[in-house]
């Protein structure tokens, strides 16, 4: 290890409008060294991540690079310096082969006037050996699973043999069992004297690979530390304050709930062939959360969409408390019902983001008499219902006329959700609802699940994050390559052992 | 065309409020337009403007004029506003017109013989019902099979310009079988004259009924919301239970349905008879009126009465500087663009 | 018999061209995620400027000049509308139908519509002997320049996409255009150009409609034809050479339709003339439920350097 640092910064700052996203951020880093930036969703690292490959420039502060000042001006020029940037949502183009996406924007091999696939398989091949990887080149991205396509981004990255190497949330997509992979990769780039900047949200990730952590909050450094100084808890205490959130005790699950949906022999096939859901069998009763987990890719939004009549199975059967047919109910009937859905993706799927609120809350609730009187709409009523929402859950927005887009994520989340719960649903399907919110948002929707579970709700609870489902799910169940395992009591399991079905085939 | 669960890429045009200073440019802008020709002919501009102003806004029967061609642009108007809505690209309106009329004029015979209001009433029926059931059509193989809207109806409108030709030169013709047009309409059911010394005729009435019936559809009723909200995000409206592709096919019926009341009423109230192709492109002019409209039907008849004076002016343009009739195709297209440009604008300062 | 199904043949190919010209240009610019549905607007204008230019230069190859002109101007208004000012593609397009009407007619009449002009047109290429060869020599050896460049055209494409540089950028800008703009590429600028030499094709299409298939302009004269090429980009799955197909299917349905109204008078005419349209719609319903297009088509992009991104 050289004595000289790599990477140097100085007091960077950058604004969006009112909101400060990086506040004099500093920190060095040093050659062959894995660094951890730890903070949660909000406090600037993707920003402060972006400014250094190029992608975004500051509005302050200076960086060096070996110890000469640099201000990239786009990736390609940070790239060209060394610095290369996995993110957390790949920069793949899922029609076109891994070979096609190597060789995309690469001088030696994509920018020219006929492709030279031959060498950039040679190089890359190099490349993967080094580091213990197989590389299919002909296979098309998006019939690859979510793990092999973040080696393909990796690869790609690495292709231009980097001094740093950025990763932005690499566990967000991966398995328990994938893990160790990964950061056997990582430790082998240290040794071989490329410098790694991992990124994360998770604990378990800096304290499993990193020799140094820079805690960020609000923008700013609260920390830089060795990471075998510091304890868990003084880390946690770092990342989100003193003021942590309390979640309602959790109390005993409704021993005999009644049975609202019953699933059997659920199958479902993709678009492109692949198998989601393979006889996939569950019951989900009165009074639990049952939380089904995966990682992404498994099944799982293929799930959601089944249960919630947006996805007709290809065999199978759905029994719901109020129809015992069999079949497949559509989302409209099941809304009437009181099945309700908190989507994965809010923006795409849930609201109207350029309409106000009213227009976004009556979205769902048109088979609500006091909304819709015999098919004319009553707009007083649809105003009274969203001042109550707004304020019993205490969203934040601009004035009662706003539209969607001007409140923030977690705003709008809250909204959604005071939508959803309004109309007082026996079956709550909610689809990774915590995703992407800070801290204390994150509390008030689980608190929210909670209370409706306490009132004899059910709720499926499709989620990605085993700790959080272990804090307030009752029962466990897991999709793998479209196979369920469970559910089971999370009394009678253990996160080791879910972390385990999650990977099986 | 491109995979989402229902229809078109990025959703319908946008429904923003007009902003003043935008309507005045696009304005200012179109009239630039022929004024270019006008120069170039060798004629003031002004002169010419004035002329057509005084003609379509000044004189009685200049004014007549523009509103006897307003009533087609209206109701025409109406129905694409209503299927770009739920996001529905309805150009077939020439198509659904000349079908509309087809089917209220091959119904007549039944209903000549019935009392005034109520023979009337059915025949304007079965010309909407006959454009009704193309957009129902074109609506289905929208749904069910992902055919883009926009080539069905421009192709259906082939097919029906020459379902006509064949029409009034064979089982419609007229009694001495010579001329390729149909026989009169029957007495009973042609739309009455609603201003002496005018060819401004009941249509009017009919128009401005659809306007107040489907202003209160789309704003007041659920069906409506259900219509804003699939032509915003088809995606949520999936997700919300609203039955995206049910709605989708009710528009373009109505949509289509529209076109074809415009065209019995247009047969009813002037032509008194079917002949070759006389939709005169208000399919055409109706996307542009629909657009400048928002898609809002309130603000449909005021944008038909300023295609009618388009309309009537290119005729004026043409007496005093030999501008040809398709400069009004011009000014729709610029106007179209007009539009957009200042849309796009103002949603980029919205958003910074 | 055989003359007749040659003859045929021949004038399949024959009137598949304008349209493939239009719909490999359209195929290019929607491989890059642009949408242009005013290829008929684009025919209309390219057509009266390839009469008159012909007419004033006195030979074809002026009027395609101006045709090719006058589609890069058209494509151009699109283009920047809807890629840098990420306006709605289909209104745009939908403006550039009537504007090439309008364009084409008031042109028209203000120029060479008074009195009838003869338009010069394009000859036969002179193969010499192969024109001879029975069968193939009239449908393959007897048609002019324009049908040979279109169909090597569609192969130049066909090789092209999949294996040049600019080809690899040009599909990842339609099918994901934030990955092409990670990977430094100026998606932008390449939706431009594609649309651009989409507005040069469409332009050529009007220009071989007067020159080398009708060689004479009536106003409307285009009839649809805009609207079939989008109608043969999903049909050939948005692959040149299915393209290609799909355009001859069309060409044939029109020529078949021509003698059938001969062949059988007592049907009367507008049946058959209906019979191509009515081909396009099936195809349409049949193809349009199995193809998907780009992933990004019609989707405006906007670099990221310049939009916010949350942290």
């Amino acid at each position: 290890m050289a004595d000289a640092p790599l990477l140097q910064l100085q007091g960077i700052t950058k604004c969006y409008g009112s909101l400060l996203a990086n506040d004099s951020v500093g920190f060095d880093l040093g050659r062959g060294e894995v660094l951890g930036i730890l903070g949660e969703n909000g406090a600037g690292k993707s920003t402060l991540m972006n400014v250094i490959s190029g992608l975004i420039r500051p509005d302050g502060g200076t960086m060096q690079l070996e110890g000469r000042t640099v201000a990239f001006s786009s990736p390609r020029e940070a790239a060209e310096a060394g610095i290369g940037m996995v993110h957390q949502h790949f920069k793949l183009v899922g029609a076109l082969t891994v070979a096609e996406n190597l060789a995309l924007g690469d001088p030696r091999w994509g920018r020219r006037a006929l492709l030279r696939f031959d060498e950039l398989k040679s190089s890359i091949s190099e490349i993967a050996r080094r580091l213990g990887i197989e590389v299919d080149f002909e296979a098309r991205v998006d019939r690859l699973t979510v793990g092999q396509q973040q080696r393909v981004e990796i690869m790609k990255v690495l292709s231009r043999r980097p001094r740093l190497l950025i990763l932005d949330e690499p566990t967000a997509v991966l398995s328990q069992e994938e893990r160790p992979a990964l950061f056997r990769m990582v430790a082998e780039l240290a040794a071989q004297g490329t410098s790694v900047i991992i990124i994360s949200h998770k604990l378990e990730d800096i304290l499993d690979s990193c020799r140094r952590v820079v805690v960020m909050r609000h923008g700013r450094v609260v920390s830089v530390s060795d990471v075998g100084g510091k304890s868990r808890d003084d880390l946690i205490r770092l990342l989100v304050g003193d003021d942590l959130p309390v979640l309602r005790p959790k109390g005993l699950p409704t021993e005999e709930g009644r049975c609202l949906l019953r699933a059997a022999g659920l199958s479902v096939r993709r678009p492109n062939g692949t198998v989601a859901l393979h006889d996939v069998g569950f019951e989900l009763r009165r009074g639990e959360i049952l939380a089904l987990c995966g990682v992404e890719g498994n099944g799982q939004s293929e799930l959601v969409q089944v249960v919630t009549g947006l996805l007709k199975p290809d065999a199978g059967r759905l029994d719901y408390w109020f129809d015992e047919g069999g079949g497949y109910p559509d989302a409209a009937v099941l809304r009437r019902a009181g099945v309700c859905h908190i989507p994965e993706d809010r923006l795409r799927d849930g609201v109207l983001v350029d309409a106000p609120l009213t227009d976004n809350f009556l979205l769902t609730h048109l088979g609500n008499a006091q909304f819709n009187r015999q098919g004319w709409l009553q707009p007083a009523m649809v105003e009274a219902a969203v001042a109550e929402a707004v304020s019993a859950y205490a969203v934040k927005t601009p004035g009662s006329r706003a539209a969607m887009s001007q409140l923030s994520g977690g705003n709008q989340q809250k909204l959604v959700l005071a939508r959803e719960l309004a109309s007082d649903p026996s079956l709550i399907v909610a689809a990774h609802p915590t995703r992407g919110l800070d801290v204390k948002t994150i509390a008030f929707i689980n608190n929210q699940l909670l209370a409706r579970r306490s009132a004899g709700a059910g709720v499926l609870l499709a989620s990605a994050d085993l700790a959080e489902v272990w804090q307030i799910a009752d029962r466990i169940m897991v999709l793998s390559a479209g196979r369920l395992h469970g559910p089971l009591r999370v009394s009678d399991t253990t996160i080791q052992e879910v972390g385990r079905w999650m990977t099986q085939r | 065309m491109s995979a989402n669960p229902t229809l078109i890429a990025g959703g319908g045009p946008q429904m923003r409020k007009p902003l003043w200073w935008a309507a005045l440019a696009v304005v200012i802008v179109t009239a630039l337009v022929p004024a270019l020709f006008i120069v170039a002919a060798g004629k003031n501009p002004l002169t010419a403007y004035v002329a057509l102003l005084a003609y379509t806004l000044g004189s009685t029967n200049g004014f007549y004029e523009v509103l006897t061609h307003s009533i087609p642009l209206m109701l025409v108007g109406l129905g694409v506003a209503i299927a770009f809505r739920a996001g529905a690209f309805n150009i077939g309106g020439d198509g659904q017109f000349l079908m509309g009329a087809m089917a209220a004029f091959a119904c007549a015979p039944l209903f000549a013989g019935l009392p005034q209001p109520l023979g009337l009433v059915l025949y304007l029926a079965a010309g909407f019902a006959g454009g009704a059931v193309l957009g129902a059509l074109v609506g289905w193989l929208l749904v069910r099979f992902r055919a883009s809207e926009i080539i069905s109806t421009i192709v259906l409108n082939f097919i029906v310009l020459q379902l006509l030709s064949w029409v009034i030169r064979g089982p419609l013709q007229e009694p001495s079988r010579l001329m390729p047009w149909s026989d009169y309409l029957p007495e009973t059911l042609l739309l009455p004259n609603l201003i002496p010394g005018s060819r401004v005729h009941y249509g009017l009435v009919v128009a401005i009924v659809a306007v107040a019936v489907l202003a209160v559809l789309v704003k007041k009723t659920a069906f409506g919301f259900r219509l804003t909200a699939v032509g915003r995000n088809p995606f949520a409206a999936r997700y919300a239970g609203l039955r995206e592709k049910r709605v989708v096919v009710w528009a373009m019926l109505i949509s289509a349905g529209m076109a074809g009341l415009a065209g019995s009423v247009q047969v009813a109230g002037i032509h008194e008879r079917l002949q070759d192709n006389f939709s005169s492109g208000y399919g055409q002019a109706a996307i542009a009126i629909a657009l400048m409209a928002r898609l809002s039907p309130l603000w449909v008849p005021p944008m038909a009465l300023l295609f009618a004076v388009f309309y009537v002016g290119a005729g004026v343009l043409q007496r005093e500087a030999n501008i040809p009739f398709p400069i009004v195709y011009i000014i729709e297209g610029v106007v179209i663009l007009g539009f957009l440009c200042f849309d796009a604008i103002a949603g980029k300062k919205e958003a910074s | 018999m055989d003359l007749m199904i040659a003859g045929l043949a021949a004038a399949g190919i024959r009137l598949s061209i304008s349209i493939a010209f239009a719909a490999l240009g359209e195929t290019v610019s929607q491989r890059a995620g642009v949408m242009n549905v005013g290829l008929e607007g684009i025919m209309l204008f390219s057509a009266f400027l390839a009469a008159a230019g012909a007419v004033y230069s006195g030979s074809p190859w002026g009027g395609v000049v101006l045709a090719i002109l006058g589609g890069l101007l058209l494509a151009a208004v699109h283009g920047w509308v809807s890629i840098y000012l990420c306006a709605n593609q289909i209104v745009s397009g939908l403006a550039l139908v009537f504007l090439g009407a309008g364009l084409s007619g008031v042109g028209y009449r203000l120029t060479i519509g008074g009195a009838p002009v003869t338009i010069p047109s394009f000859p036969a290429v002179n193969f010499g002997p192969l024109r001879e060869i029975p069968f193939i020599g009239p449908v393959f050896f007897s048609h002019t320049l324009l049908v040979y460049i279109a169909i090597a055209l569609a192969i130049v494409l066909y090789l092209a996409l999949p294996r040049t540089g600019w080809g690899l950028e040009l599909r990842a800008a339609g099918e994901n255009p934030h990955a092409a703009d990670a990977a430094g590429i100026n998606v932008n600028r390449y939706r431009l150009m594609a649309v651009l030499f989409g507005g040069a094709m469409a332009g050529l299409g009007g220009a071989f409609l007067v020159l080398a298939q009708v060689n004479a302009f009536v106003e409307g004269m285009v009839a649809g034809r805009g609207f079939i090429a989008i109608a043969c980009v999903v049909f050939g799955g948005w692959n040149p050479l299915g393209v290609l197909i799909a355009c001859m299917g069309f060409g044939l349905a029109d020529a078949l339709q021509i003698r059938l109204q001969t062949w059988y008078p007592g049907i009367p005419y507008q049946f058959f003339v209906m019979m191509p349209y009515g081909v396009a719609l099936v195809a349409l319903v049949i193809f349009a439920s199995r193809s998907f297009g780009p992933a990004a088509l019609g989707l405006p992009f906007r670099s990221l350097r310049a939009r916010r991104s949350a942290s």
